[in-house]
């Protein structure tokens, strides 16, 4: 199996540089036709998810690319080049020429509606904060970026003890527990081989990298990624690492790991001692203190793995945003479809009780006490928080097959999470709000 | 839906817990065992009072309001399992679980050994979320009936679908300790490992389990299935071990199929004692086989089976199955037409069409012309053509066309106009009248999509090396055919891509790559534009993949999609192309 993904990774790298060496070569001398290509991403869009890939690699390739919010689901607008239809075509990617005389109907039209043109600049550096031996389609945001063709590294606490993450600009995190109590999955698989093999290698890294125990090294962890994005990283976060990430933050100086991950027990008044100024977009919320429950707080409004206190899944709908005053958030909620179906995850919403002042609600479910999509700024970087695990898999479980995305092609929900990965290549403009 | 008759109320519905709990097949198995517990309703029910037959039909007819009365009534009066499973079903359909609890309160403390009452209470918690009573009444049920398994095992199973393993866990340790063997909480103990992932220790334990109920083979495949490639080998050899299980083998043989090793399934069961209860688990896996048609298994098990237990039912399906599978010469000694008997009538219809069509698939034209002359007079209408058909094939595959063209002609005009009279006059390069024969078929087999697909592309009303390659064919000389296919090519250069796509065909079927890979690259150079172009550098790209040559495999998926967009086969190579690059999981 490891020879499986060793193989797997390396032919994805292959395919990715050659990609953008094919795209560097085809593209060399300055683009001098004004001929463009639309590429639409509302309903005529025949493989969405591959379309970000398609942007990806274009922007790496240093062409120009634009982003045209709210205009035909949030169409990408790129040079007519031979690499970039070739790549189109492979991948059955829909796409239509557009002359100057159309595009500049397309530019009047968008001046006067709500939408507006973002130029995509810089490709980021991507890193899916992973352990090196997980399976690729572990993760949600790994299967899209593998899917869509798009580079990313795996940084794992090693890489980010050793200050890596600084060679990045955007760092995912899906379903890690930064409190270092592995999601509580002792109470249903304390005897299973992967959890014992699992418990074993994370205690090991603790040791050699200095940490007395799992929970120390995972509030370390916690603190340079908080630091990552002070300092200007863009932070897309799913499942349970939001939550968790933000309790390792908020109880940097205090006891909130159970007696199984640490030899102590939690600090009785550990609610009281959480600095919620540190973290990015909770405050006030109550730690899960009993061993026997599996939850870590009163964050997640769906509580999935608590039986008496799981919550039905419903649909969430994204909020739409003035494309011109609020590109940021326009871009994170781009999409062919208003309301998705939810999913569950370890934590799948977040209770609006808990959310800070300022965080942008970018989608939510009607009349429900939690929210589903959340975006916010800290320090000089920003933060996106997606609950749930799989947008096409609501009721994953250990041990579920892979979602193979050739079946989802235009995934509402994978979206979102590409629309995070694209829009730190966005040129940066003053707000106007 | 309305719950069964016999059955336990309906849940509300439990969710699998998402990351907790992965053992899918713990519903199923555990309402099957209820409903064990449950003594069957058509037999009570004629014991029951007239005012529970009342509230039973009241029931049936939505009234559950009417009928809780009368449940609560006869529960006072002369409580019986169908009177508290109308009233816990009642109570469910409208939401008031919670009113059965001082009803059945009572009603334990007049019957406190009745199993079927605890189960009840314990499930009326476990629907209304009240996990400490529900822990009370486990007790209590331990309580009343300390060396009774059952407490633990229901209790242990209801905290596996609530998604607390470890506490089922130590349930089912306790249960070891208070009964001093964990012998009658096998079935827990196999499910709770399942869940937990724990996989070999599922296996180990569903295999004592299956030892003494091999019916819940099914229940253990439905738990072990989501097992990973890892540990299938472990499995196998715990589900496999010497002395072999019927049990245990069905089970095997299930995971087997569902893990896409329908051979191996096969290999599993093939090692059961010869007796008669092993003859059913064959005659079942062969039946399945058949309608998959996957008919080599099904000769083997079928047969196996006959070799145990003949019957004439069973010894018809192992002929047709033989008969598929390309084995025609079994069908004489599988369903002899002796076995008939005197009874003409039952030989003509279903012994004679199978030796009929194995003397045609052995080519002996002479034997089957007699045995059709014998039973003429029996055959229904309709059966003349067939037979006439089959006649016709005998005689092909003898190579004694004239013969083929005489069985056809006698058999009236219907059988001389039929597709069987088309394909002989395209044997014969007869094109004109192959064609106006054949154009009305309702035949949907391959063998005449490929006929027709050519057919229809080669222009002329006369062509004999066509013919000979189509005869080759259906004289099951593959070489020979392939060859004379390409040799039309020069004849009949309008159908080229159709003939060289019929022979590279051939060739794959025969697991000649290089023969295929060779035509697959004349198709793509030479013609280019066909629509079978598409086809040849799909596959050609396969044979690639196969070898190991990934690199070519991706060149040739690229210049596909590029070269055709419009092709029906984009998907396919599309899907290839992902496959091979890694950018979707494997399977």
């Amino acid at each position: 199996m490891i020879e499986v993904v060793k193989r797997y990774r390396t032919a994805v790298r292959a395919a990715g540089a050659a990609l953008v060496a094919a795209l560097a070569i085809a593209l060399a001398p300055p683009m001098l036709s004004a001929q463009r290509m639309l590429i639409p991403m509302d309903d005529g869009q025949t493989n969405h998810l591959k379309a970000y890939g398609l942007t990806y690699g274009a922007i790496k390739a240093g062409l120009q690319a634009e982003w045209l919010l709210n205009y035909r689901g949030g169409a990408f607008l790129l040079p007519d080049a031979p690499e970039l239809r070739r790549r189109a075509a492979l991948d059955g990617i829909s796409l239509e020429p557009v002359s100057d005389g159309q595009l500049a109907a397309i530019r009047r039209e968008m001046a006067g509606a709500n939408m507006e043109s973002v130029p995509l600049e810089k490709a980021p550096k991507v890193a899916v904060y992973s352990p090196p031996d997980a399976q690729p389609w572990d993760d949600a945001v790994t299967l899209a970026l593998k899917y869509a063709g798009i580079e990313f590294t795996r940084v794992y606490d090693p890489e980010v003890e050793h200050g890596d993450l600084s060679k990045y600009d955007w760092l995912h995190l899906h379903h890690e527990d930064f409190t270092g109590q592995y999601n509580k999955f002792q109470l249903g698989y304390r005897d299973a081989p992967w959890f014992r093999e699992l418990v074993a290698k994370n205690q090991a890294t603790a040791r050699q990298l200095g940490y007395t125990n799992v929970p120390a090294l995972k509030k370390d962890v916690a603190e340079k990624i908080r630091q990552f994005v002070e300092r200007g990283g863009f932070l897309f976060a799913m499942c349970g690492a939001t939550e968790t990430l933000e309790l390792a933050i908020a109880g940097h100086d205090v006891d909130i790991a159970g007696e199984f991950a640490d030899g102590t027990p939690i600090d009785p008044n550990a609610d009281a001692k959480m600095n919620w100024k540190r973290s990015f977009a909770f405050k006030d919320a109550h730690l899960e203190k009993s061993p026997f429950i599996n939850s870590m707080s009163d964050i997640d409004g769906h509580q999935v793995n608590v039986a008496g206190r799981r919550q039905p899944l419903g649909t969430f709908t994204l909020f739409n945003f003035s494309a011109k005053f609020d590109p940021v958030p326009s871009m994170l909620v781009q999409d062919h479809r208003a309301v998705l179906n939810d999913f569950y995850g370890v934590t799948t919403s977040f209770n609006k009780a808990t959310l800070k002042n300022g965080v942008v609600i970018l989608a939510t479910e009607e009349g429900a006490p939690w929210t589903k999509y959340v975006h916010g700024d800290y320090g000089k970087g920003t933060w996106t928080y997606l609950g749930g695990h799989d947008p096409e898999d609501p009721q994953h479980a250990i041990g579920n097959p892979p979602t193979d995305l050739s079946l989802h092609k235009s995934s509402p929900g994978y979206r979102l999470i590409l629309n995070n990965v694209l829009f730190p290549a966005a040129k940066k403009k003053p707000l106007k709000t | 839906m309305r719950p069964p008759r016999s059955g336990p109320a309906p849940r509300e519905r439990l969710i699998v817990g998402v990351f907790t709990i992965a053992a899918l097949g713990i519903g199923t198995p555990a309402m099957a065992v209820a409903q064990a517990a449950a003594p069957p309703a058509a037999q009570d029910s004629q014991q029951e009072s007239p005012d529970v037959t009342r509230a039973i039909e009241l029931e049936n007819a939505g009234k559950f309001r009417d009928a809780i009365p009368l449940y609560r009534q006869a529960m006072r009066t002369n409580p019986t399992p169908i009177v508290v499973l109308g009233l816990e079903r009642s109570y469910a359909e409208l939401g008031m679980t919670d009113s059965l609890l001082a009803p059945l309160d009572s009603l334990l403390t007049r019957f406190p050994k009745e199993p079927l009452y605890h189960v009840v209470h314990l499930r009326s918690f476990q629907i209304l979320r009240r996990y400490d009573a529900m822990r009370a009444a486990f007790e209590r049920w331990v309580h009343d009936d300390p060396r009774n398994a059952s407490p633990y095992g229901t209790y242990a199973r209801m905290l596996i679908e609530i998604g607390q393993p470890a506490t089922a866990d130590s349930i089912i340790e306790r249960g070891r300790i208070a009964l001093g063997t964990a012998r009658d909480l096998q079935y827990e103990t196999a499910q709770l490992r399942a869940a937990m992932g724990d996989w070999e220790a599922s296996a180990r334990a569903w295999r004592q389990t299956l030892a003494n109920d091999a019916g819940l083979a099914s229940a253990a495949s439905y738990a072990l299935a989501p097992a990973p490639a890892t540990v299938r080998p472990t499995l196998r050899t715990i589900l496999g071990a010497a002395p072999p299980d019927r049990g245990a083998r069905r089970a095997l043989a299930e995971l087997e199929i569902t893990w896409g090793q329908p051979q191996a399934a096969w290999e599993a069961l093939r090692v059961l004692p010869a007796d008669t209860a092993s003859a059913t688990v064959w005659e079942e896996f062969g039946d399945r086989a058949m309608s998959e048609e996957r008919y080599g298994l099904a000769r083997d098990a079928l047969t196996a089976a006959v070799r145990v237990r003949r019957t004439p039912a069973l010894d018809l399906k192992a002929a047709a199955a033989a008969l598929r599978a390309g084995s025609p010469a079994e069908v004489m000694t599988l369903a002899p037409m002796s076995e008939a008997g005197t009874d003409q009538a039952t030989a003509a219809r279903d012994y004679l069409p199978l030796h009929v069509g194995a003397l045609a698939a052995l080519g002996r034209g002479a034997d089957a012309e007699r045995l059709v002359a014998k039973y003429d007079k029996y055959l229904a209408p309709g059966q003349h053509e067939r037979m006439a058909r089959l006649l016709a094939s005998a005689w092909v595959r003898a190579g004694d066309l004239q013969r083929a063209r005489t069985a056809l002609v006698a058999a009236g005009a219907d059988a001389d106009s039929s597709d069987a009279a088309g394909l002989l006059a395209l044997y014969e390069g007869r094109l004109d009248v192959a064609r106006r024969l054949l154009r009305g078929s309702q035949d949907q087999s391959a063998e005449m999509a490929l006929v027709m697909g050519i057919v229809s592309r080669v222009r002329g009303d006369s062509a004999p090396q066509l013919g000979a390659a189509f005869l080759a064919l259906a004289r099951g000389d593959s070489t020979a055919a392939a060859q004379k296919f390409v040799d039309a090519v020069a004849q009949n250069p309008e159908a080229a891509s159709a003939l060289l796509i019929a022979a590279a065909r051939i060739h794959a079927a025969r697991n000649d790559a290089p023969g295929a890979i060779a035509l697959w690259r004349r198709i793509v150079s030479e013609q280019g534009e066909a629509p079978e172009a598409a086809e040849a550098e799909l596959e050609w790209a396969r044979a690639l993949r196969r070898s190991g040559d990934t690199q070519g495999a991706a060149a040739h998926l690229e210049h596909l999609i590029l070269s055709a967009p419009q092709s029906a086969l984009l998907p396919q190579a599309r899907r290839e192309l992902e496959l091979l690059r890694g950018t979707v999981p494997p399977g």
